[in-house]
């Protein structure tokens, strides 16, 4: 089966790779906290192995961000129905791969569409989504008060999950 | 009384677009288009340091992004007077280049080939090619696990679905490679782009990045490899489906609409900005047997928003549009404006900008049978690939040669400050379609910002004649021949590469399962 290459230069040493993307919409208030804590991520002294990126409001253009993943750790805005700032932990596979919506909808595509295809052509890194329940949908280029303080909290789950990945 | 469907969502990402038709004698009679999602980020915009508006723009749009950071930089080099040096035009080329060429392959196999082919055809594949055996293998062991995602589900196959066995095995191995060539595309735009998604190099007189030799070397290697499959898979199959299984599709004129085409230029291939891949230009009412282009004036642009949400009396130039709703509006169904050049309703994207360059290759191809309409559409995104891939190699020795040159600028650093008070206006050609963007700047600040966006002009509502909008018009007359599978609306629409930019990305479970993973 055709394998997924995206590498234009050939790893040197092999080396598993962690990918942190951050995604939502920075316009859209609490629906981009994904990209804040990355952006805090950004500044912060992680080890080499580890890239992080403001994947923003790409969809398909993920892929080849996705693709060059070992482990992947998502960190996006999640409607669970949960009181707002609650965070969940779960893996890809717990979500509804495909909504209802695709009988009408197949073809443009999220993050989870990109994991679905990602898999598809045979290359699956490990998935970690860690979701915060956002507050506010409302324009604006600012986190909720409420939100805004689960960042920390978003940032030590990271940091978790990158000291297990190794 | 005919029949009423509705498509909603038509697209679920990239936005909210909803298509209702009305069928008569199993074929469409009435048409409507609607955004179902308020936009105006650009009130965002108001009292902010006009630099800011690049960044700001590109994250409206999931797809559009680079492309609206550049039309955005362009207003505000009119604004701030700035002559983008020709190293910095180069530069702001070579990352647009790599958009088209993953935008439009992306468009063509994972956008829509899926609408033209009966997937489970595979199984019946008899040749001996290891590859295709091996994707046999694949598409019936995932049939066979109940696990068809993206393949299914879909549209029920129809008359005009490719059959043959060895035509669709091809196509679907082609598709997963179109996967691979997309993502190694994406991070060819990151090389002069600085980073992707959301390129960070494109600002206000040109370009922050210098290149080095290696960056062009690598570009170029890459480059090479997209012109592989661009050369040999994605024309060949874009060709052979325009003019052998679709013929019949094309000879009709599946999706024509109201023939009239607006592009406002892009690409430039000389510093003197004359000579564009994009030639700027408008046609009204299209005759293929002698094509007259006319000179594009933006003074000719309009917005009506008769049938949408807005609160304004009558038609406006972008400068002076503003974005306040009106949910009261009578009559109105859409969130999307209506524009018009001169009054009358355009349609913007690759069939614009191919008829307007008068581009041979097309013109051949409308020779042959294919009336300018849905395949048509597919036909001169595929040709336009080319052009910009072809510009890409040119545009990459010319910034070497510039490269060794004294003085070689890249930026006009004089004109970085923004000027006290002004205006000005950004046209470029997104991969969708002409992209406009107008800012005034007052004290500093920006005092308003208007962004009139490829789909706007192609989704727009009907105006204040009345008149329908270029989707809507493209839908009159197409055979609806099962209301439960309206194949032909949906392939007429996807043709136009739709984008209605809003791209919400929030992960929304379909239970609420997902509370267990609650995380203290």
């Amino acid at each position: 089966m055709t394998k997924l290459n995206t590498t234009d230069t050939p790893t040197p040493d092999n080396q598993k790779k962690t990918t942190v993307l951050g995604v939502g919409n920075l316009l859209l208030s609490d629906e981009g906290v994904g990209v804040h804590v990355v952006k805090r991520l950004m500044g912060m002294a992680l080890p080499p192995e580890v890239e992080v990126i403001d994947g923003g409001v790409s969809g398909l253009g993920l892929m080849n961000i996705v693709a060059r993943a070992d482990h992947l750790i998502v960190i996006d805005a999640v409607r669970a129905g949960g009181p707002p700032g609650s965070i969940y932990r779960f893996g890809s596979e717990d979500l509804t791969a495909h909504p209802d919506t695709y009988k009408m909808s197949v073809h443009e595509i999220g993050i989870l569409e990109v994991l679905n295809l990602s898999r598809f052509v045979g290359q699956t890194p490990k998935t970690t989504i860690i979701g915060v329940e956002p507050k506010s949908m409302e324009m604006g280029m600012d986190l909720s008060p409420e939100i805004q303080a689960k960042v920390p909290r978003v940032i030590e789950l990271i940091l978790d999950e990158l000291r297990h990945s190794n | 009384m005919g029949k009423r469907i509705v498509i909603d969502p038509m697209t679920r990402i990239e936005g909210h677009l909803k298509i209702e038709v009305e069928v008569e004698n199993g074929k469409v009679k009435d048409a409507w288009s609607s955004g179902t999602m308020a936009r105006g980020f650009e009130a965002l915009l108001r009292g902010k340091d006009p630099r800011d508006a690049p960044y700001v723009t590109s994250r409206i749009c999931g797809v559009c992004y680079s492309v609206h950071q550049l039309t955005s930089a362009r207003a505000l080099d009119d604004a701030f007077g700035a002559k983008v040096p020709w190293g910095g035009t180069l530069l702001r080329n070579l990352a647009m280049g790599a958009q088209y060429i993953y935008d439009h392959v992306l468009h063509f196999y994972q956008l829509s080939a899926l609408d033209y082919l009966d997937i489970m055809a595979v199984a019946k594949y008899k040749g001996r090619d290891k590859d295709l055996l091996a994707v046999k293998d694949k598409i019936v062991g995932l049939v066979k696990a109940k696990d068809t995602f993206p393949l299914t589900p879909r549209y029920k196959p129809d008359a005009f679905c490719v059959k043959d066995p060895d035509i669709v095995i091809s196509a679907v191995k082609h598709y997963i490679d179109a996967l691979s060539m997309h993502a190694k595309a994406r991070n060819m735009g990151a090389i002069f782009g600085g980073r992707t998604p959301h390129y960070q190099s494109i600002v206000v007189g040109g370009f922050t990045q210098y290149p080095d030799i290696n960056m062009v070397a690598r570009f170029r290697t890459m480059l090479d490899e997209q012109a592989k499959f661009i050369n040999e898979v994605y024309i060949p199959d874009v060709l052979a489906f325009g003019t052998g299984p679709l013929f019949p599709l094309a000879k009709i004129g599946l999706g024509g609409g109201h023939y009239n085409y607006l592009a406002y230029g892009a690409l430039e291939k000389d510093p003197a900005g004359k000579d564009l891949v994009f030639p700027a230009g408008a046609i009204m009412g299209l005759d293929p047997k002698a094509i007259r282009v006319q000179r594009f004036d933006q003074k000719k642009i309009t917005e009506s928003v008769k049938y949408a949400w807005y609160n304004q009396d009558k038609p406006q130039h972008p400068y002076n549009g503003k974005q306040e709703f009106d949910l009261d509006q009578r009559d109105a169904y859409s969130f999307v404006k209506a524009p018009r050049y001169n009054g009358k309703p355009m349609e913007v994207g690759p069939l614009a900008r191919m008829l307007i360059a008068k581009n041979p290759t097309l013109i051949g191809l409308v020779k042959q049978g294919v009336k300018p309409g849905a395949v048509a559409r597919h036909a001169a995104r595929a040709i336009e690939t080319k052009l910009v891939m072809d510009a890409c190699y040119k545009w990459c020795d010319d910034l070497l040669s510039a490269m060794t040159k004294p003085g070689f600028k890249i930026h006009d650093t004089a004109h970085w400050d923004p000027p006290q008070k002004g205006m000005g206006a950004g046209f470029y050609e997104a991969p969708r379609g002409a992209l406009g963007h107008w800012v005034k700047i007052k004290n500093k600040k920006i005092d308003n910002y208007q962004c009139v966006v490829p789909s706007t002009w192609n989704a727009s509502p009907r105006d204040e004649q009345n008149v329908r909008g270029q989707y809507e018009e493209s839908l009159i007359g197409v055979p609806v021949p099962d209301p439960d599978n309206p194949l032909n609306v949906v392939r007429v629409i996807r043709s136009f590469d739709p984008c209605l930019a809003c791209a919400i990305h929030l992960i929304h479970p379909k239970t609420n399962e997902i509370r267990k993973f609650t995380v203290q």
